[in-house]
């Protein structure tokens, strides 16, 4: 019963149709509330007594990083539901998402490479966090190349399902990685069971361009996915209605 | 929590902070980088899909 209907609800035609009609909202709402936070991030939240004004970068940083975490789960969960339920379109949404990753995570390190030079004296240091999240990065184009070098698609859904998920336990090492060794990087901040160390005047902001960003990233999977469904999806008559 | 942490336009492009130092272009690059990524790839994605949908067609 689940099975029929997670086929009915996903099959491509139906998404393709609700994301249409929730995009703009989608769209407009995340860029209004991400450039008035990055707005109210930038110019008026208060200096910071330790890093001086550099600390506005985290209104760049943070939400970018903590998505390309986040996609990488999101693939992950979409890989198994795919291999257990042979559901086409998580096998889309897996493709689909992983260069939206590798963009959200490149913003991630080229940030926190900038970020690094006032704060830490150097823009790269070989610290577990700043690793793993390379390796991220890398995991994510490896997984794109991977995908493309197949001439059957049917196997390279399986095999890219396959390895994000193995590739997923590097999601708990980055997350830990500040804990679990002594870094460079900055324990997190915010967390679920203590009160969060930043003020409120900065982390209102932090939120704010946290959903924001999301909002915006959501978009472009939207995009993404809107791409790889037609493109593979290309022969069926409806999508020659659609288009 | 609203008031604005600079006093001039100039004040806010250079961002000098209490130790002397103009993060500035720390802030500025960064906010160019992110805002030029997510531009270019709404950009690319629509492209896409137009000339795929084109070829559809």
């Amino acid at each position: 019963m689940i099975k029929k209907f997670i086929h009915q609800f996903a099959s491509p035609k139906t998404y393709l149709k609700q994301v249409d009609r929730a995009y703009p909202y989608i769209f407009f709402t995340s860029l209004s509330i991400y450039l008035i936070a990055i707005f109210w991030g930038l110019f008026l939240t208060p200096e910071d007594f330790v890093q001086g004004h550099s600390y506005r970068i985290i209104y760049l940083h943070v939400p970018a990083s903590f998505i390309s975490q986040s996609l990488y789960l999101g693939m992950a969960f979409a890989s198994a539901i795919f291999l257990i339920w042979k559901v086409k379109l998580s096998a889309y949404l897996v493709r689909s998402i992983a260069p939206i990753g590798a963009m959200t995570t490149f913003i991630a390190l080229v940030s926190g490479s900038i970020w690094g030079i006032p704060t830490w004296g150097t823009w790269w240091a070989w610290d577990a966090r700043i690793i793993s999240t390379l390796i991220l990065f890398i995991m994510y184009l490896g997984l794109i190349s991977l995908h493309d070098s197949f001439t059957n698609n049917e196997k390279a859904d399986k095999f890219l399902a396959i390895l994000v998920l193995v590739g997923s336990v590097n999601i708990p090492i980055i997350k830990m990685s500040v804990e679990w060794w002594s870094t460079l990087h900055q324990s997190a901040s915010i967390t679920i069971t203590q009160k969060p160390a930043i003020d409120p005047s900065m982390l209102y902001p932090l939120f704010a361009s946290a959903i924001g960003f999301t909002g915006l990233v959501v978009c472009l999977v939207i995009l993404s996915s809107k791409f790889h469904i037609l493109d593979r999806e290309r022969n069926k008559s409806w999508v020659k209605d659609y288009v | 929590m609203f008031n604005f942490a600079f006093s001039s336009m100039s004040e806010a492009i250079l961002m000098e902070s209490q130790n002397g130092q103009n993060h500035g272009i720390y802030v500025w690059s960064v906010f160019l980088i992110v805002f030029g990524a997510l531009i270019l790839t709404f950009i690319i994605y629509k492209n896409k899909i137009r000339n795929l949908s084109k070829k559809i067609k």
